[in-house]
């Protein structure tokens, strides 16, 4: 867009209108939308500058939209025109037979080619630009959907995790996107850049964030459709300095030893996201006993720093009872986890009876903000329940109803044996709220 | 423009003016030439699906290559039957031939005929039985070529090759089998009452059907036996 | 150049044996192979999936007005949106470009019928028992749950065990047949059945337009059965076509679908910018600017849209090469497009404007297309359709596309020729209303989908958190949706109302060109009682006085100028009315449907598919061993 200064310059003051650029439909829209619009209230917004390879589509983005809207506006105005115009009247007279001008034919084919390829050039560069290998020294993400969550690994680091993903600015990130399963799409609209998971196929999708975006938190997505909770399979995204991530990867490293401190000192104030009950009033809640004291934990994304979109508004369905003012134990918590059919299913490390690959890794699930692929916040409420009857919370959840007496629809029957009672499961949510 | 621009057709009481075509041509002739181009996408689509196949199976038998079976050491030659099937080739090539030779049968009636050679020309029964026979032949070396493939081990679900060529070939089968039943309904029609020569017509139709079975197969022989 | 530029005249018709009213009853009807009759079939059925197609669509925003909302599950909201496309791609705006065909393209060619007028009975039937086939599960909660695009291994037995996906396949496989029956008929129709003197560059645009979509109807058809034939026998029979385990790639069905796809965007686009090259001539006055071009970038548009699929596939990572290939070859296609929509422009340019509903929705379908149109430019360029990809911006092309380009076309097109095949008009005023609404509608829908896609929403979720930025966009789709129900409630109205007190309408009540408003409204059932000679591409306007002529055809058989002589008195042999089409469809949508019984009951599965195939085959000989005509 360097050849329209001017129109770059009015597209940079209008950044945060550049939603409306498509066309301008009505103005009904315009004024409707930009009554509310800002940065703030919209969180997932597509073209942005916030990595290089976001800059570069946004760059082809305008392009686009400057000839759409050239084109828009001949074309709507030539037909209001005509309308006006040519409108029959009493004495007009009948109209010339015109059958065609060759010229003209010419011309509408012509200029349309020109501007074309005036977008194709560009178009052809970005392609090859942005599916160029990733540099050597980029940080390897390796991201690999499921039925309906994420589960991202840090090769260099050791590192598994779920649904919430840390990356540090100014550093390269190459996502090695794969999927156990169906099809998904790996997409955080704020960073640019869309891949599909193919089974059976390796993709990749590298990108450089801003330093402007240090302690942003992003929504991610799915966008391939997967089968009943494709609408529940989202992630969030932690934009750090690269010494919080430093510190948060360390710790994540880390075995989280149940009651042992790790070695690692925070960087800043050690945050504890999820551990504090949130028992408000005439509400269900759970108090938890018992629990370690918050221990000296890596970097954690604040608290206070996360926007809005990202903590989640969903609440668990009503048809979950939990009995208010139940007080969990970690230890007896860690016990009934470790011989409960949880650990077939999921890891976590330094527990050695808890190796399950199926699930995601529970390690450091205190750490996280959110609970089943970033559908609920990571509150004891929520936890709970979701022990109690995951398939309830989210549809076609693959974890099975684990509460006693609850209707499993894997099987088509309610939980009787192998089932938790509410005791039990306030103690193991207990334990897994103990895993900073 | 002149003032007629829309005016009676002459002669338009006749009775030939309800068959009146555009082209001069049969409408039927036109419907089976949209029909066959419709056919090429179909064939198109199965050959290239087992072209990208080719070479993905995770496990064997393989069509060309020797394989053994990690499980239990038991090692598959080359699955495909070379000559068996250039035998079945020149067998449906033959049945064009006679395909030919029968369409040639019916439109001649008039040609005078007496020596036996000549008389064998003009039987159009005889080439249309023969055309069917010859595919019949053909679907039995498919016959046998599917079975000696289950009994070496390779079954529709075993690998992606197996999936991809029983389909394809089948489908093929399956056309060859629908022409056999058209040639012999116009044969039983040629026994019955004779076709007539202005009847040519529906020998053609067949005839272009099976032309095309025909290259099809040419197609899937160079494709899938012939270039490894 | 004398032209006819009366005013429409709304005289009663003459009492005319018209192809609606010589034999009456409902078994008339079941057994009719009258082409006009079936246009009317078609119509009546795909208005009726069109209703039902929108209602799911209403469910849909319902369900998306506000966050975190719960009136359906996602199970049944998997369904519906997967039957909404299915639904309004195969059930309603294909056949409602059906009713058109049969209707219209022997009318504007001059022929008596289809070619095959009994395949084309059975092509009907066959879309009302696939439609009804693949319909139904959704009120027992097992309807197809795979998208309308059915991506492998979703739709697979590993990841989708239930009957769903088997309605979807085997319902699919019954309406391409359908499909593909009727593409045959209407090619051999218009290469073969043309009056004296309708050369092909005299055809009027809408049957060229509808001839190109019978060729990627023949063409592209073949290329989904084939992968729904693979993901039929993969769940039937076990091959591993979309077997993770065996190796297979699921890009395969991705490639298939889309060769397939892309066509049909074509098949459902190109016979509205027919019936819309129609309505805008007549009331403009003029003729079609740029005939020829109109033509050739029907054609070129036809042809591209065979070399354009892989677009749809920007995101699956097939590298950049093929990327550049599939970017370039999509921008080319623009231009025949714009191509289209600057000729329409010029044909109004310099006219005599009559503001029909018709006209108005031609008008409608040039000016929102358009924004289709060029949104879909801006994701020809892969990079930035990455951002665009499975998000509402999608959502909002396609359906400016379709419901500002397709359904617009379609309302022009029933409006239009309303009173050529009810012999009645359509209530004007009712019809303004019915625009007005309909557009406010439509944007209101369909806009905001642009601005909730830019702003990160994902399509297909069926439901989504607060605070993203979507609140209110989604609610203004959901208001929209709500005033295009009420606008459609305004055209069910008027439709049927004017059809019983509309009033009569002449021949050519626009003071139309073409062939078809020549003869009387409706027209009888052997359309022309003396086949046409051609001289020119606007047969009434090209002439002194196109009504006076059109009369003229019957002067030689009749005394009385209101009285229209019946077939037989003419001497005209018609196609006999059977019923062997109708058996023939049952048994074949009886024979495939039935296979869905196989993951039940063997025993059933082989008795019901045995019994389809039966009387598919006895009726298959009964009608071709029958003759089309009584001997004359």
């Amino acid at each position: 867009m360097a050849s329209f200064p001017r129109f770059r310059r009015f597209l940079s003051r209008a950044r945060t209108l550049r939603g409306f650029a498509p066309l301008a439909l009505t103005a009904l829209m315009v004024a409707g939308a930009a009554a509310t619009a800002g940065a703030q209230q919209y969180p997932n917004t597509t073209f942005n500058f916030t990595t290089d390879l976001n800059e570069a589509t946004t760059h082809l983005w305008d392009s686009l939209i400057f000839w759409a809207t050239i084109v828009f506006v001949i074309v709507e105005v030539g037909i209001l025109y005509i309308i006006f115009k040519f409108k029959a009247r009493p004495n007009s007279p009948d109209p010339e037979h015109v059958h065609g001008n060759t010229t003209l034919e010419i011309a509408w084919t012509a200029i349309p080619a020109v501007i074309l390829a005036v977008i194709a050039v560009p178009t052809v560069r970005t392609i090859f630009m942005t599916q160029a290998k990733a540099p050597a020294n980029a940080l390897q993400v390796e991201v690999i959907g499921h039925q309906w969550w994420w589960e991202f690994r840090y090769p260099e680091y050791g590192i598994t995790t779920a649904n919430e993903l840390y990356l540090p600015v100014s550093r390269t990130v190459n996502f090695k996107l794969n999927t156990v399963d169906v099809l998904h799409a790996f997409w955080i609209p704020r960073l640019g850049g869309k891949r599909d998971l193919i089974s059976n196929r390796t993709n990749y999708l590298w990108m450089t964030p801003r330093d402007s975006m240090t302690l942003k938190a992003l929504n991610g997505f799915c966008t391939e459709y997967c089968g009943s909770s494709h609408g529940n399979m989202k992630f969030r995204v932690f934009m750090v300095s690269p010494e919080q991530f430093a510190s948060w990867a360390a710790h994540q490293k880390a075995p989280a030893v149940f009651g042992v401190a790790p070695a690692v000192a925070p960087v800043a104030a050690p945050v504890t996201p999820a551990a504090e009950s949130t028992t408000k009033a005439g509400q269900v809640g759970v108090a938890l006993a018992n629990a370690a004291a918050p221990a000296p934990v890596g970097f954690v994304f604040p608290r206070e720093k996360l926007d809005i979109s990202t903590i989640p508004t969903a609440t668990a369905p009503a048809s979950i009872t939990f009995p208010a003012g139940m007080t969990g134990d970690a230890t007896r918590g860690q016990a009934i986890y470790s011989r409960s059919s949880c650990i077939g299913c999921h890891k976590i490390d330094g527990n050695p009876m808890s190796a399950g690959i199926v699930g995601p890794n529970l390690t450091h699930l205190a750490s996280r903000y959110t609970l089943a692929g970033a559908v609920f916040e990571n509150t004891t409420d929520n936890l709970v329940r979701w022990i109690k009857n995951a398939p309830a919370m989210k549809p076609g959840s693959l974890m099975p109803a684990i509460g006693s007496g609850e209707y499993n629809p894997a099987i088509k029957a309610n939980v009787t044996i192998g089932g938790l009672s509410d005791q039990q499961i306030a103690d193991v949510a207990a334990y897994l709220q103990a895993l900073k | 423009m002149s003032a007629t621009a829309v005016e009676p057709t002459a002669g338009a009481h006749d009775a030939h003016a309800h068959h009146h075509t555009s082209t001069g041509l049969d409408s039927r002739k036109i419907a089976i030439w949209a029909f066959i181009g419709s056919e090429c996408m179909l064939f198109v689509s199965l050959i290239s699906t087992y072209l990208i196949y080719k070479g993905k199976s995770r496990v064997g038998p393989y069509p060309h290559e020797v394989w053994t079976d990690p499980s239990t050491g038991h090692t598959f030659g080359a699955i495909l039957n070379i000559p068996v099937t250039s035998f079945s080739t020149f067998v449906l090539l033959m049945s064009s031939l006679a395909m030919v030779l029968a369409h040639n049968a019916v439109v001649n009636r008039r040609v005078k005929r007496t020596t036996f050679m000549q008389r064998l020309e003009g039987n159009s029964f005889f080439w249309l039985i023969s055309t069917a026979v010859l595919g019949i032949v053909f679907l039995m070396c498919q016959a046998y070529e599917f079975t000696s493939f289950v009994h070496e081990g390779l079954g529709l679900t075993t690998n992606l090759f197996s999936s991809s060529f029983f389909v394809l070939t089948g489908f093929h089968g399956a056309h060859v089998t629908a022409g056999v039943l058209w040639l012999c309904t116009l044969a039983a029609i040629d026994k019955k009452r004779g076709l007539r020569e202005d009847e040519g017509l529906v020998v053609d139709m067949c005839a272009l059907y099976w032309h095309f079975v025909d290259v099809v197969w040419i197609a899937i022989f160079v494709l899938l036996y012939l270039i490894k | 150049m004398a032209t006819t530029v009366a005013p429409p005249t709304f005289a009663p018709a003459a009492s005319s044996p018209s192809y609606a009213g010589d034999k009456t009853g409902v078994w008339s009807w079941i057994t009719t192979t009258d082409h006009k009759r079936i246009g009317v079939l078609y119509l009546f059925t795909s208005l009726f999936f069109f209703i039902f197609g929108g209602l799911e669509a209403a469910v849909i925003r319902a369900q998306l007005a506000a966050p975190n909302q719960s009136l359906v599950s996602a199970e049944l909201y998997n369904q519906l949106f997967t039957m909404h496309g299915t639904t309004m791609v195969f059930l309603a705006i294909m056949p409602l470009s059906a009713a058109f065909f049969n209707f219209l393209i022997p009318l504007q060619i001059g022929a008596r019928d289809v070619a095959f007028p009994r395949l084309n009975a059975f092509s009907y039937w066959v879309y009302l028992f696939g439609g009804i086939f693949i319909t139904l599960p959704i009120f027992a909660g097992i309807a197809p749950n795979g998208g309308w695009f059915g991506y492998a291994p979703i739709t697979t037995m590993q990841y989708n065990p239930g009957l769903n996906i088997d309605f979807w396949v085997l319902g699919l496989q019954i309406l391409g047949i359908s499909s593909l029956a009727a593409g045959f008929n209407f090619i051999t129709t218009v290469i073969n059945l043309r009056a004296p003197g309708m050369h092909l560059m005299r055809m009027p645009m809408f049957t060229w337009m509808s001839f190109v979509v019978q060729f990627l109807v023949v063409l592209a058809f073949p290329v989904i059965t084939v992968a729904l034939v693979f993901l039929q026998f993969d769940r039937f029979f076990g091959t591993n076509f979309y077997t993770l385990t065996a190796g297979a790639d699921p890009l395969l069905w991705q490639h298939l679908f889309w060769i397939f796809g892309h066509p049909e965007v074509y098949i459902l686009i190109l016979p509205a910018f027919g019936l819309v090259s129609e309505v805008l001539p007549t009331f403009s006055r003029k003729p079609l600017f740029g005939y020829a071009v109109m033509v050739y970038s029907g054609i070129l548009i036809g042809f591209l849209g065979f070399g354009v699929w892989a677009h749809h596939m920007f995101s699956v990572g097939m590298g950049p090469i093929a990327d550049t290939v599939f970017s370039l070859t999509t921008m080319l296609i623009a231009i025949p497009t714009g191509v289209k929509i600057f000729n329409w422009m010029s044909t109004m340019w310099g006219g005599k404007l009559q503001f029909t509903t018709a006209m108005c929705f031609s008008i409608g379908l040039v000016a929102m297309f358009t924004i289709g149109g060029l949104s879909g430019v801006t994701h020809a360029s892969p990079p930035t359709d990455l951002q665009q990809t499975d998000t509402y911006y999608v959502v909002a092309h396609f359906h400016y596309v379709l419901f500002g380009g397709s359904i617009m076309g379609i309302f022009a097109g029933i409006y239009h020729y309303f009173p050529k095949i009810f012999g009645r008009l359509m209530n004007e005023t009712l019809g303004k209303w019915h625009f007005w609404i309909n557009m406010i509608g439509m944007n209101l829908t369909f806009g905001p989908m642009h601005l909730s896609g830019l702003l990160g929403m994902p399509r297909r979720i069926y439901t989504y958190d607060a605070n993203q930025g979507w609140d209110l966009f989604n609610m203004m789709s959901s208001v929209g949706t709500a005033i295009i129900i009420l606008s459609t409630l305004i055209f069910i109205y008027n439709f049927f109302a004017s059809l019983r007190n509309g009033p009569r309408a002449g021949r050519d009540p626009w003071g139309a060109s073409t062939l078809e408003w020549s003869i009387p409204s409706p027209p009888p059932e052997y359309n022309f009682a003396v086949l046409p000679n051609v001289t020119s591409r606007y047969p009434l306007w090209d002439v002194t006085d196109g009504h006076d002529l059109s009369r003229e055809h019957h002067e030689g058989h009749e005394n009385r100028d209101d009285r229209v002589p019946t077939a037989k008195e003419l001497g005209i042999p018609m196609p006999m009315n059977t019923f062997k089409p109708v058996m023939a469809a049952l048994g074949l949508c009886i024979m495939i449907g039935g296979m869905t019984l196989k993951h039940v009951n063997f025993y059933a599965f082989f008795a019901v598919v045995s019994g389809g195939g039966l009387t598919l085959v006895i009726s298959l000989y009964a009608w071709l061993t029958s003759p089309l005509e009584e001997a004359h």
